[in-house]
């Protein structure tokens, strides 16, 4: 239990440290929400609705970015840096190692989930009811969970380099293709065909759904935890591979 | 003696490369043990093999008469690896708390933050900002974190400067001293020589040479007999005398390169040949390894 809780904190205490988490997942999503919703003009027809999807947006956007990059190249970093092999000699058993990450990774998301959503009310008093701001926040904990799959595929890659090219270029292509940056309904027929079946959109749209006083999607549920399968069958059988 | 670490029979194959090729022997508890090569010999390997972090193609590898990845035998082992940093974006003072939360009786902080050599400023700096020389004395600290009875190091020194192979030296010189249990790799002779009580030699994935620095260098140096002929004998005289491998004439002085001094002089004796001034002198152990290590490039 001891070695659980000191690498958890250890865990925390280098993802605070960490800038690029402090500038991808919590600066840039509050200065393009900041722009979206003050700067830009918005839609005068329920500019309150747009001004709480787009802070959905831009939650889920830093949420999957930290999952896929933070994660990911953390764990391409502490194998190159042979770290990973050292701690196969000692008693830390593996699960330990990944259940800490993920629980510091889930403070973290709760964390960032927090300061957005502060960011949301102290920029355009975005009011929700109590329940509608614990439930976007447990979606979106929920829905975090096929990114952090992709975020273990990302750190099955050998250079740093390589996986943090790799996972920005999805990141942004499942941001921008989701309608995480700008509605899906100004892309074309085909893109928004594309976007129905991506995570990032199903992702989103759970807490677009919740604002609205709607519930996520069937759909929006099942293509989560679809998702999560298969990244996870991927990133096991990568693993068992590169084991071999 | 408790036998600690076991090796039977053990070889490693990389696709094509025979890395390490048919490996026996044992270690007994409190024993100091070099094993000594040149780089790509297979030491490395053999570390990998030993700690189970390679599955062996062949053969048997066991620790404490059990299999090298249980958790029983990981407690009681510390490892130092070669190219092995330290987790990132973490100050000394926190990673040494983290590390020994791992073990069940771990050595007290004040003393890994001894060994590490850091001075009380330095504790506060982040690991990535350490030299080379300074993460390798707190790696030291790390692998000494669980108080292990069985310490593997792999090229140690390599990136310390004089003073803290010094250090690190007098370190593992109270390590053994406490009865524990040690195996280095190095390609310094010196080192092994200084600091094991055993050197086991490996050239291309073999065992060549194993026992202490004095049945060693007994082993692998040969002596060379020199003197002055008050008459004239051919060369090739010279080499017919059993056991003499080289034959050399020099400033009027010959000499021969034997791997029996004695047999060969009784049969210099023996040939009554007409010589005075007779010298015998040992070789050097130095030279006997820089020859291993030529051969190995030759072969290459």
């Amino acid at each position: 239990m001891k070695m659980f809780s000191r690498q958890c904190q250890a865990e925390l205490i280098r993802m605070f440290r960490n800038r690029y988490y402090i500038f991808w997942s919590l600066l840039m999503p509050i200065i393009f929400y900041y722009i979206f919703t003050k700067v830009v003009s918005t839609p005068d027809v329920d500019a309150d609705l747009w001004k709480a999807h787009y802070l959905m947006s831009m939650t889920t956007f830093s949420v999957m970015g930290s999952s896929i990059m933070t994660l990911g190249i953390k764990m391409v970093q502490e194998r190159s840096e042979g770290w990973t092999l050292y701690l196969k000699i000692t008693p830390l058993p593996t699960s330990v190692y990944f259940a800490a990450k993920i629980a510091a990774q889930t403070v973290i998301h709760l964390f960032s989930i927090f300061v957005i959503f502060l960011a949301g009310y102290i920029i355009n008093g975005v009011s929700l009811s109590p329940l509608q701001w614990l439930l976007c926040a447990l979606w979106i904990l929920f829905g975090s969970l096929p990114f952090l799959a992709i975020g273990t595929l990302v750190g099955s890659m050998k250079k740093v380099e390589t996986a943090a090219g790799i996972s920005n270029l999805i990141y942004m292509a499942l941001a921008v293709v989701g309608g995480m940056w700008m509605p899906v309904e100004v892309f074309p027929k085909f893109m928004q065909a594309i976007s129905d079946w991506l995570p990032s959109n199903s992702f989103a749209g759970g807490a677009w759904e919740i604002i609205r006083g709607n519930s996520p999607s069937l759909q929006g549920i099942l293509l989560i935890i679809g998702y999560l399968f298969l990244f996870m069958v991927l990133s096991i059988y990568i693993r068992k591979r590169q084991n071999a | 003696m408790e036998k600690i670490i076991e090796l039977i029979h053990v070889s490693k194959q990389f696709q094509q490369h025979r890395a390490v090729n048919d490996i026996s022997f044992t270690v007994k508890r409190g024993e100091a043990i070099a094993i000594l090569g040149a780089n790509g010999a297979g030491k490395t390997t053999t570390i990998l093999l030993m700690l189970g972090l390679l599955q062996p193609t062949n053969g048997t590898v066991r620790l404490f008469q059990s299999d090298p990845k249980v958790k029983e035998v990981r407690e009681k082992i510390g490892s130092m690896l070669q190219e092995t940093s330290v987790m990132d974006s973490l100050k000394v003072k926190e990673i040494i708390p983290l590390v020994q939360s791992y073990y069940p009786h771990p050595l007290s902080s004040d003393q890994l933050l001894s060994i590490t050599g850091l001075s009380k400023q330095e504790w506060n700096k982040r690991t990535e900002k350490l030299s080379g020389g300074q993460k390798r004395r707190l790696h030291f600290a790390i692998a000494l974190a669980g108080n292990p009875e069985l310490i593997f190091l792999d090229e140690p020194t390599v990136g310390m400067d004089i003073n803290a192979r010094k250090a690190f030296w007098k370190t593992v010189e109270e390590l053994k001293s406490q009865g524990k249990t040690i195996i280095f790799t190095t390609h310094y002779l010196q080192e092994a020589d200084e600091a094991a009580e055993r050197i086991i030699m490996i050239s291309d994935g073999k065992i060549v040479g194993d026992g202490t620095p004095e049945q060693l260098k007994a082993k692998w140096t040969k002596k060379t007999i020199s003197f002055k002929e008050t008459a004239d004998y051919s060369l090739d005289m010279y080499k017919s005398i059993p056991f003499v491998e080289e034959v050399a004439r020099e400033k009027g002085r010959i000499s021969l390169v034997t791997v029996d001094s004695d047999k060969t002089i009784y049969h210099i004796f023996e040939m009554k040949l007409k010589i005075q001034d007779i010298e015998i002198q040992q070789g050097k152990l130095e030279e006997a390894f820089s020859k291993l290590l030529q051969e190995k490039k030759e072969e290459i």
